[in-house]
């Protein structure tokens, strides 16, 4: 599967919800999308394009604007496909693939917590690898290493 | 009883690890369960950033303490793209060698911990014991018996000693003697098979929804390997079968892991064949012009590869013991890798608990968790 | 001496004893001190003595067997370091739970907490007061030592229950249950297959049913109740694959998971003195005690505490087989096992029942001997 097969078929649903398909290594290519348009997107390719399985959920914090990164596998083509999307960063949520793809729940939660990006409609929304309260967003260029961090944790469960 | 809320963890003899799965049950039996991770969150990918790209992979090492092979390779090839760089093909070889020995050693340890779960305390030590045999192949041309540090963006560290093919071939007749008394000892039990059979069943079309991949996957009847797949290193030369079962139950994921083993022996035995007949260079002499690194001494390459790149991504997979791990390395032209993103397998195959264990009883939980091969280093990196 | 008991040995030490202090001491004193009475309460004292030196000692010998023959079956050498072939780790091990501070959880219920370890350890060392290990050595002629010995046996799950109930902690608690529902489960077949026994000897009386297997060892024709007996043992005695009342994969440790130092020592001497009553009882129903066939020389049956010594090889190899389980097979479910306790187990000791009432009934036992006895 080519970047210009998946926009000839992507292209018809999403209309301008599609911005490009580049080439990408180690993948079939990338898929820009506008964040608006995610959750028909992740619909076609799950359906259209047969990528059944969703490896991976992760986010970038470009400084101006962070970006939301799917990874997912076709068993059909045997490829992997990447889909990417830009998102302010004043207001960085994008729609939950969770209702699509099960498995995006806990990369999803791990995204939330890590790089402060917010999932629409995500069923259970809690810290996964900081403890719960954790205020910060390790992930982000402003969370500096080498600071001392001083801060309370409280347990979990009493 | 009423229901009640048990933690399993995060320090408990089930886990393997450092995580705590709450478990909500009714008597003995398994109403809901919530894992619980994060208790071994090192940031790796935090430290990534402000590492330079030779110096990850110490922290690769850490990330999965039993399959450190694996998770160096995985970086290194996203590494590699990103930069632009090839390895020797002997060095793919190698890494080859390491990641089949590194599968047969995760597994080893799989084994030895799934056992003792299920109570059978015997072949825990014949399981350790076979490991140590292929840790100390590795002490042999790494110096660690954990934490390797052996590959290298470029290629690998250093080539294998003199006479360490014949020693390899010796461990691998071993090993292949004692697989037969692993499933003796295993598939001979009838109570083993009353414990295990129809325990955890996790359906295909299920797996593919929880981003399950590895042995449960294989375990479900999916024929999915990354290295039949899309072939990375030397696979694509060497002959192998990947190992399916379709019960898709404790057993059959037992029944894959130990048919991985076997394939990984088969492979090994080609790769220290072709070992023995192709000598050459293991790490990438000449780093590219624009590197501005004419000539790389040995045991150099990260000084030189602190200087100038082209802007670049690198993504990449491969099918470590414990399902298929990815990583997305982004170089923006800095020292420094400007974002890693890993993807653990076992981070999915713990997602998807709660559709293995809810419905069965407490005593199940050892032997199902000890089914997905935990390792909570790679989960929590 | 092959008259003497260890009970008329006690007497005659502390009577000599006695009689010795009152040759220095006063008259009124004198008569004071060799009272009759007094004479018997020391006596009795000796005896408790010798017995709980002589069963702790076994319990300790008896762990560091398993020791070795566990590393043995996993391909290493088990303790090697302490002593003579690591004979004394045990006491090493001993002293340094010892050493350990006491404790006990904050919301714990102390009365239970500490009753609890204590009584197990008690009610398990009472038994070795009726167990007879040789001719010589037994707590004299009472009638139902059988039923005695096996009735204290069953006292256990009531202190586990009252332990691992006032620990407070949901894995004991856990533990607690599973531990009470299968020993209730498993004490029913053994009492069952124990009535075998009793059919086909006449009698509850320990020294009498090991005297009626001089000519054949009840093993062989009462082979459905050895079966039924040792797999009702293995459960009593929570060793695998029964033991999932402390099943360290799931419960962590069963109900003595809140219990440290030396109460965690009272648990696990508790529990191997369990695994020895479990041995001897098995050697004293079905291996024909202390007898020996006739085709051994008679030199090996005939030296000073002869009885003792083949007694203590026969309960040694018993243990070893239960090592050998423990070694070779996984743990089985609570479900499982209850299943086979009720299903199979009963019917099983119900048809042992049956055969020795049919055996007894035909009186062709001696035809069933499968070992020909020593004695006339």
């Amino acid at each position: 599967m080519q970047p210009d097969d998946i926009a000839r078929q992507l292209a018809p649903k999403l209309g301008d919800g599609l911005l490009s398909v580049e080439p990408f290594p180690g993948t079939a290519g990338r898929v820009r999308f506008r964040s608006e348009r995610a959750l028909e997107l992740f619909r076609a390719v799950r359906d259209d394009l047969h990528f059944g399985h969703l490896s991976m959920v992760g986010a970038i914090d470009w400084v101006d604007h962070r970006e939301v990164f799917y990874v997912a596998w076709s068993d059909a083509a045997t490829q992997y496909l990447f889909l990417s999307t830009d998102v302010p960063a004043s207001a960085a949520h994008v729609e939950s693939a969770s209702s699509v793809w099960p498995s995006a729940n806990w990369h999803e939660r791990e995204a939330w917590e890590m790089v402060d990006v917010t999932f629409d409609n995500h069923p259970d929304l809690r810290h996964l690898l900081m403890p719960d309260g954790y205020a910060f967003h390790p992930l982000l260029r402003s969370f500096k290493l080498h600071e001392p961090e001083e801060l309370e944790v409280k347990s979990r469960h009493v | 009883m009423s229901e009640m809320w048990i933690n399993m963890g995060p320090q408990h003899p089930m886990t393997h690890g450092l995580w705590n799965l709450r478990v909500k049950i009714d008597g003995e039996m398994i109403l809901d369960v919530d894992p619980e991770m994060g208790y071994l969150h090192r940031g790796i990918e935090k430290i990534s950033e402000d590492r330079h790209y030779n110096e990850v992979i110490t922290l690769m090492d850490r990330c999965c303490y039993v399959a450190g092979f694996a998770w160096e390779h995985l970086y290194i090839q996203s590494a590699e793209q990103a930069l632009g760089l090839r390895p020797p093909e002997r060095a793919e070889y190698l890494r080859v060698l390491c990641d089949e020995f590194q599968r047969i050693a995760s597994h080893l340890m799989w084994y030895a911990a799934f056992v003792q779960d299920i109570g059978l305390m015997s072949p825990f030590l014949y399981g350790m014991r076979d490991r140590d045999l292929v840790l100390d192949l590795f002490q042999s041309y790494t110096g660690a018996r954990m934490t390797y540090e052996y590959m290298r963006v470029g290629g690998v560290r250093n080539d294998v000693p003199p006479g360490f093919t014949d020693q390899a071939r010796k461990v691998l007749d071993w090993l292949s003697d004692r697989f037969v008394e692993y499933d003796q000892l295993c598939l001979g039990s009838t109570i083993f098979r009353e414990r295990c059979d129809d325990l955890g069943t996790l359906k295909a079309n299920d797996c593919v929804a929880h981003g399950v991949t590895g042995p449960m996957l294989r375990a479900a009847g999916l024929k999915r390997d990354l290295r039949k797949d899309r072939p990375y290193a030397a696979y694509d030369r060497l002959e192998f079968d990947v190992a399916v079962a379709d019960s898709a139950d404790v057993t059959a994921r037992y029944l894959v892991r130990m048919e991985e083993m076997r394939q990984s022996v088969r492979i090994l035995r080609q790769v220290v064949d072709w070992l023995d007949r192709h000598p050459g260079p293991v790490l990438a002499e000449r780093l590219p012009r624009w590197l501005g690194a004419p000539y790389a001494p040995i045991g150099n390459e990260g000084y030189l590869l602190k200087r100038h790149y082209a802007k670049g991504v690198g993504f990449s997979a491969v099918e470590e013991p414990h399902g298929e791990a990815q990583a997305y390395v982004v170089n923006d032209g800095g020292e420094h890798p400007y974002r890693v993103k890993f993807r653990s397998p076992v981070f999915a195959n713990i997602s998807a608990a709660r559709q293995y264990l809810v419905g069965y009883h407490v005593a199940d939980i050892p032997p199902i968790m000890g089914s997905v091969d935990v390792c909570v280093g790679e989960v929590d990196r | 001496m092959a008259s003497a008991t260890l009970y008329s040995v006690s007497d005659g030490l502390a009577s000599a004893l006695l009689h010795a202090l009152g040759s220095v001491l006063p008259g009124p004193a004198r008569a004071a001190v060799t009272n009759p009475n007094v004479i018997v309460g020391l006596a009795v004292l000796i005896f408790a003595v010798i017995l709980l030196a002589a069963s702790m000692l076994n319990t300790i010998l008896l762990i560091w067997w398993e020791r070795k023959l566990l590393g043995r079956f996993m391909d290493r050498r088990g303790a090697m370091h302490v002593g003579f072939a690591g004979l004394l780790q045990n006491f090493a091990d001993g002293l340094k739970l010892f050493r350990k501070n006491t404790f006990q959880p904050q919301e714990a219920d102390p009365l239970g907490f500490y009753t609890g370890p204590c009584a197990y350890m008690v009610t398990s060392l009472i038994i070795f007061g009726v167990l007879p290990i040789s001719s010589g050595w037994n707590a004299g002629t009472l009638p139902l030592t059988l039923l005695l010995a096996l009735a204290i046996f069953s006292f256990a799950p009531l202190f586990i229950f009252v332990s691992a109930w006032s620990s407070n902690n949901k894995y004991s608690l856990m533990g607690g249950m599973r531990s009470a529902a299968q020993m209730i489960a498993y004490e029913v077949p053994i009492l069952l297959a124990v009535v075998a026994v009793i059919l086909v000897a006449g009698s509850f009386n320990l020294t009498t049913i090991v005297y009626e297997q001089q000519n054949y060892w009840f093993w062989g024709p009462l082979v459905v109740a050895l079966i039924v007996f040792v797999a009702g043992m293995l459960a009593e005695m929570e060793r695998i694959p029964f033991d999932l009342p402390e099943a360290e994969a799931e419960l962590v440790e069963g109900w003595n998971t809140e219990y440290g130092g030396m109460l965690f020592a009272f648990f696990m001497l508790a529990d191997y003195l369990r695994a020895l009553v479990g041995s001897i009882l098995v050697v004293l129903l079905f291996l024909g005690g202390w007898t020996m066939p006739t085709w051994v020389p008679g030199a090996l049956t005939s030296f000073p505490l002869a009885g003792i010594f083949w007694f203590m090889v026969k309960t040694y190899t018993v243990f070893g087989l239960f090592v050998w389980v423990r070694a070779s097979l996984p743990r089985v479910r609570t479900d499982q096992l209850l299943r086979v306790g009720w299903n199979r187990m009963i019917p099983l000791s119900l048809l042992s029942i049956f055969l020795a009432a049919v055996l007894v009934t035909v009186k062709c036992l001696p035809l069933l001997g499968c070992v020909p006895g020593v004695g006339s």
